[in-house]
């Protein structure tokens, strides 16, 4: 009894999967032309191309399931969540992932060993080019750079950092299958590593490396690069570039020499237990900012009369608004926490401010 | 097979803690109101860029946006016929509006919101 419900369970199983075998082969190409083909026909920005073994050979070797979870989740290098079609089912996104890769299946793994070589040899010439579309590289001279390129490869993926380092076209570089484990070791789980700061639009994650405009957009570094530094947020001490001057953000739209409006006022809010106190400067924030900015809608103009606490800041109310989103953020506790209980100033706001009265 | 069946499990914690818009930079924001409804990318706005250039209450104050992202209601004509964005990106104080791919960057299907490594969650609440 029990033996043949189970047999035939496991035959209309089977039968099923027939069925659904070419079924789901035309629906993976239909989605494949109408929702991946843009980017993967041509290999734009390093997409693998359907039925290329070298594209896609070291990939099918992190498995199936990593291709589709990157084809639903995305990916840094410039894979869009399932293509850019939220809407799409992920069904939909796993027949064409098995659309493109058919033909590669069985013929990946003897390709696999030179292919590593030939991604760095692509790598150094497109590196200027503003076109991010990968250039095709005669496998011949592929096995002899394969040892030299290898080892780099892995390091990067050990440790993130290096990544960023060069263009759009570095950033093709994909992680080798068996190094997972050592990526999940990486030093640094949360901290975001020195070469993920500030990276490039290309590389930065929302911006779409494959629009032209992208690659024209000014990288932050270069313009960070003569403002005082500072540990968080855009990495850059807004504050002090805009007292040394290295900035002059205009103060009205249409007149570049239009000055502030600063009023110096500080206000002390004390703090129960052992943090300092937190010292809220007008000075810093009217050199940005307008009154109407901040009062009513998010404090009554009056000293004590709103309740604060850090749980609140973090879920975006009071000096959350613009801490931790635009402002310094939350991390730089001494900036706000700056009066020492006893009175003595221990950060570097109130000095400040006092020094301009 | 085991070997296989781990990393493949690193990777999938690997990529629950690196959502692929980890790396904006610090205060870029997202919008995609209508964007990808309308067959174009999203638009990213930079606001590292624009402060550089302008102090916060031009636009938050003069100009009128919402300082909250997805408050403002940015449509294109909008844009074109002079508000929002289109209050400097005219061809005097800017570039103009013809210039379509400087702003509509975004990647496809991304939210609105701002990225890059906020701290706090969820919209402003005030
Ligand atoms: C906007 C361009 C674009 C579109 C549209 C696009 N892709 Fe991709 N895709 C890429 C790029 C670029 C890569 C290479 C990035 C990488 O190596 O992670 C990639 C890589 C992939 C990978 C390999 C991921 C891995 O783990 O190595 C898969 C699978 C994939 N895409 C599936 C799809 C599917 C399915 C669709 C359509 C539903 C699609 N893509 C649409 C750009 C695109
Ligand atoms: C207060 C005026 C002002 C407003 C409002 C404004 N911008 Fe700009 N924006 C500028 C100026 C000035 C530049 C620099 C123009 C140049 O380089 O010629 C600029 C440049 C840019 C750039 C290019 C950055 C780069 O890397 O070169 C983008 C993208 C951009 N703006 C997007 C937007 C969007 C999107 C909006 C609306 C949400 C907007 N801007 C609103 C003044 C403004
Ligand atoms: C970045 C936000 C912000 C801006 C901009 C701002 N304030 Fe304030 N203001 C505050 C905070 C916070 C307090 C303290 C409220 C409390 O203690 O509950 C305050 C308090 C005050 C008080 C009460 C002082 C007291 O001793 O009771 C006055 C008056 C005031 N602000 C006027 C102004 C004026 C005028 C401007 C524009 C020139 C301005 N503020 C701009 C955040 C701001
Ligand atoms: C409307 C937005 C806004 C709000 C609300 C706000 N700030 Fe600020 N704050 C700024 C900006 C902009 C700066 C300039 C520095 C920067 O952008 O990192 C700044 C700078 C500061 C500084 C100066 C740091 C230095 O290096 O001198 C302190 C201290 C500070 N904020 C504390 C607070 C406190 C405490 C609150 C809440 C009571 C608060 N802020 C609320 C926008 C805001
Ligand atoms: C943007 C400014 C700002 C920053 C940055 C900041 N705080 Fe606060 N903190 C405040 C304000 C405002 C209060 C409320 C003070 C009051 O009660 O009037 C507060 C209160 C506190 C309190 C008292 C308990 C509570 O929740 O009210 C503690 C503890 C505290 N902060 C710890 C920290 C630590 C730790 C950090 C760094 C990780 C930090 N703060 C960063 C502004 C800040
Ligand atoms: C200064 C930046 C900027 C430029 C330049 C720009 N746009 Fe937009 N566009 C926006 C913003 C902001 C939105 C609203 C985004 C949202 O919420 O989805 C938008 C929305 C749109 C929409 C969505 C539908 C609608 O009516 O709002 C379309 C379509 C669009 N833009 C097309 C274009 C085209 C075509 C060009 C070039 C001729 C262009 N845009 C240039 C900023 C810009
Ligand atoms: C050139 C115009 C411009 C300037 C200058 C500017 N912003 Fe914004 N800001 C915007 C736009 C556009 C948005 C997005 C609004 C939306 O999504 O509807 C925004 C959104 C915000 C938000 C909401 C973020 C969130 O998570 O809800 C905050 C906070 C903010 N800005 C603070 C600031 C501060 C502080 C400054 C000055 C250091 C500043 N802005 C300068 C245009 C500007």
């Amino acid at each position: 009894m029990r033996t043949t419900s189970l047999t035939t369970k496991l035959l209309s199983l089977a039968a099923l999967g027939v069925m659904a075998g070419p079924l789901q082969a035309q629906e993976g190409r239909q989605v494949y032309e109408q929702k991946c083909a843009v980017c993967h026909a041509a290999g734009l920005a390093g997409a693998p191309r359907p039925g290329n073994a070298a594209d896609w050979g070291p990939r099918l070797r992190a498995g199936k399931a990593s291709l589709y979870r990157n084809a639903i989740q995305g990916t840094m290098r410039g894979m869009p969540p399932k293509g850019g079609n939220p809407d799409l089912p992920e069904a939909a996104v796993r027949a064409a992932v098995d659309f493109m890769t058919a033909t590669v299946a069985a013929a990946s793994k003897p390709a696999a060993r030179p292919e590593v070589a030939r991604k760095p040899a692509a790598q150094t010439a497109p590196a200027a080019s503003t076109a991010p579309v990968r250039q095709a590289v005669p496998p011949a001279a592929a096995p002899v750079a394969a040892p030299a390129i290898a080892a780099p490869e892995a390091a990067a993926v050990a440790a993130p950092a290096p990544v960023q380092v060069a263009s759009a076209s570095l950033a093709l570089a994909r992680p080798e299958p068996g190094s997972g484990a050592a990526a999940a070791n990486a030093f640094n789980r949360l901290l975001r590593p020195p070469g993920k700061r500030n990276l490039p639009p290309a590389e930065d994650g929302i911006h779409d490396p494959a629009v032209d405009g992208t690659l024209q957009l000014q990288p932050p570094l270069a313009a960070f690069g003569a403002m005082p530094r500072s540990n968080a947020g855009n990495r850059v001490d807004w504050v002090k570039a805009l007292a040394e001057g290295k900035i002059a953000p205009r103060w009205e739209r249409d007149k570049a020499d239009a000055a502030a409006v600063v009023m110096d006022l500080n206000i002390v809010r004390e703090v129960k237990g052992s943090m300092p106190d937190v010292v809220y400067p007008h000075k810093q924030h009217t050199e940005w900012l307008d009154c109407s900015n901040c009062h009513p809608a998010i404090f009554v103009p009056q000293k004590g009369a709103n309740q604060m606490s850090m749980a609140a800041i973090l879920l975006g109310q009071g000096c959350g608004a613009c801490h931790g989103r635009v402002a310094f953020p939350v991390s730089e506790c001494r900036l706000c926490h700056s009066k020492k209980k006893d009175g003595v100033a221990a950060g570097s706001a109130a000095p400040q401010a006092e020094a301009h009265r | 097979m085991t070997g296989r069946a781990l990393a493949g499990a690193a990777l999938l914690v690997l990529a629950a803690l690196t959502p692929s818009a980890a790396c904006a930079e610090y205060g870029d924001v997202l919008l995609n109101r209508y964007s990808d409804q309308g067959g174009v990318r999203p638009v990213v706005f930079p606001h590292w860029f624009h402060r550089i250039r302008f102090r916060c209450k031009v636009c938050h104050d003069q100009l009128g946006f919402e300082m909250r992202a997805g408050a403002n209601d940015v449509r294109m004509s909008d844009i074109i016929e002079g508000r929002f964005c289109g209050m400097c990106h005219n061809n005097d104080i800017a570039w103009g509006a013809e210039r379509c791919d400087l702003c509509h960057s975004g990647r496809p299907g991304l939210k609105s919101g701002v990225y890059g490594g906020h701290q706090t969650t969820g919209p402003g609440r005030w």
